[in-house]
């Protein structure tokens, strides 16, 4: 079987390093400027990501999850690192302004997108609407918990209720549909 | 199940959500902390995975692209990375969990003084040896080249393609700095040379030259069918370059090629 990229970086190979950079450029470019406060800490961040993409290779295990997943799952990491540390300096404000210009996330998934992402926009579906508009506001928009019970008037403790109970049924539906035989796309 | 322990590992997960989707506060990472040390306590990593899936699912990234300043700048960091990476691993053999391998290293821990030692004499005799061949240290190179790459915007990057005499499964690249007079060649899978029977030659073809007299860029020998750079040793200043060609030439190089095996190309468009 052939080793995936992140296998072939791990083994040295700079030419791995390079597609991997073509392959994800786009993914890990997208996230870092949604999730930063400025193109150039957007632009800070995708080095620093791909660095960690470096560094942390050899520990990804194909059998657990897809590349794209481990490289999304390594980006999240790092921005969100980075997008506290800016809180922390700054008045979050202009920060979580910015995020909200980003219109919402598509609801219908895209037609090339992995298996996985796959799973998770039928399973978002199956989501009560507070819980999925919680797990949009922080996921896609990178809003902080004070800022979307502001947005959403919902009392901050519910916020953080419905970001737990929404994520667990999101990672229980996401297991079950994995376990499911494959009939083609993903069925919704 | 106490009531204790529920609320706890209630807990436990409101922390990893909270990690997860906003980041946590110092108390909540020391919370976290003091939690994750307790037996049996591990991370979810099937929640990260769902947070992971639909950040992916939510990223329109085939319409994305990189700048390309910033995919230059990557590399750059990707060759520095990597080269320590290398280095790390000559200096650290890779560790193993196995409880075996700790008996083994502690029975050899005894022989260190030696091996040290012989390590010391292998160094000094590959130190005089790498003088005398352009054969290639590949940590240090692989920084160079890196600095090289970061420090250069203008820098030319050219793949290798096949010549009129083609080696199977040869591939890498060129990179050459105008301002810097400097530059590098990777090299994966061109065959390894006997260098008292032929070696390989870099030939420089610039535009203020003649077609028939290109810049000598050095003779130069493969150990490795592996990843090898090789710096380029151009005798004379290289100003427009618009072809890189390597010949196998016969001992020491030649001063005219005739050009009769030239196994890779790197054109500049």
């Amino acid at each position: 079987m052939e080793n995936s990229l992140l296998q072939r970086i791990a083994a040295g190979d700079s030419t791995a390093t390079t597609a991997c950079i073509e392959k994800y450029g786009g993914l890990v470019w997208s996230l870092a400027r949604r999730l930063s406060p400025t193109t150039t800490d957007a632009e800070d961040a995708v080095q620093e990501i791909f660095v960690d993409i470096w560094r942390n290779a050899e520990r990804y295990r194909a059998e657990l999850s897809e590349e794209a997943t481990f490289v999304a799952m390594l980006a999240r990491r790092r921005l969100i690192d980075r997008l506290r540390k800016h809180r922390r300096e700054l008045d979050s404000q202009p920060i979580d302004e910015q995020a909200l210009q980003y219109p919402s996330p598509p609801q219908t998934p895209q037609t090339e997108i992995a298996e996985e992402a796959s799973r998770a926009t039928a399973c978002m579906e199956g989501l009560r609407s507070d819980e999925r508009n919680v797990l949009e506001l922080s996921i896609y928009h990178g809003l902080p918990q004070t800022r979307i019970s502001e947005r959403t008037g919902i009392p901050l403790g519910t916020v953080k209720t419905h970001a737990r109970r929404g994520l667990v049924k999101l990672r229980d539906c996401m297991q079950l549909r994995a376990l499911r035989p494959r009939k083609g796309a993903e069925a919704r | 199940m106490s009531n204790n322990s529920n609320e706890e590992s209630d807990r436990w997960e409101e922390l990893q959500v909270t990690r997860l989707l906003f980041g946590l506060s110092p108390e909540e990472q020391s919370e976290f902390d003091e939690l994750a040390r307790q037996p049996a306590r591990m991370t979810d990593a099937s929640l990260e995975k769902a947070v992971a899936s639909l950040d992916m699912a939510w990223t329109d990234h085939p319409s994305e692209h990189l700048p390309e300043h910033l995919k230059q700048a990557i590399l750059a960091r990707a060759e520095q990375e990597l080269a320590s990476k290398r280095a790390g691993s000559v200096e650290r053999p890779s560790r193993s969990e196995d409880p075996q391998s700790n008996a083994s290293r502690r029975e050899a821990s005894q022989y260190w003084p030696w091996l040290v030692s012989a390590a010391c004499l292998a160094f000094a005799l590959f130190s005089w040896w790498s003088s005398t061949v352009r054969d290639v240290p590949q940590p240090d190179l692989a920084q160079r080249r890196a600095q090289l790459l970061a420090a250069d915007n203008d820098h030319l990057h050219v793949d290798w393609s096949s010549g009129p005499t083609p080696v199977e499964g040869a591939s890498g690249d060129v990179v050459w700095s105008n301002r810097q007079q400097q530059g590098y060649m990777r090299f994966r899978g061109l065959p390894i040379n006997k260098p008292t029977e032929e070696q390989y030659q870099l030939w420089i073809f610039d535009k203020n030259q003649s077609e028939a007299t290109p810049i000598d860029g050095g003779v130069f020998n493969i150990s490795s069918t592996g990843e090898t750079i090789v710096p380029i040793d151009a005798k004379l200043k290289v100003e427009q370059p618009y072809l890189f060609a390597v010949t196998i030439e016969k001992p020491g190089g030649v001063v005219v090629s005739s050009r009769e095996r030239l196994p890779l190309l790197a054109e500049v468009k």
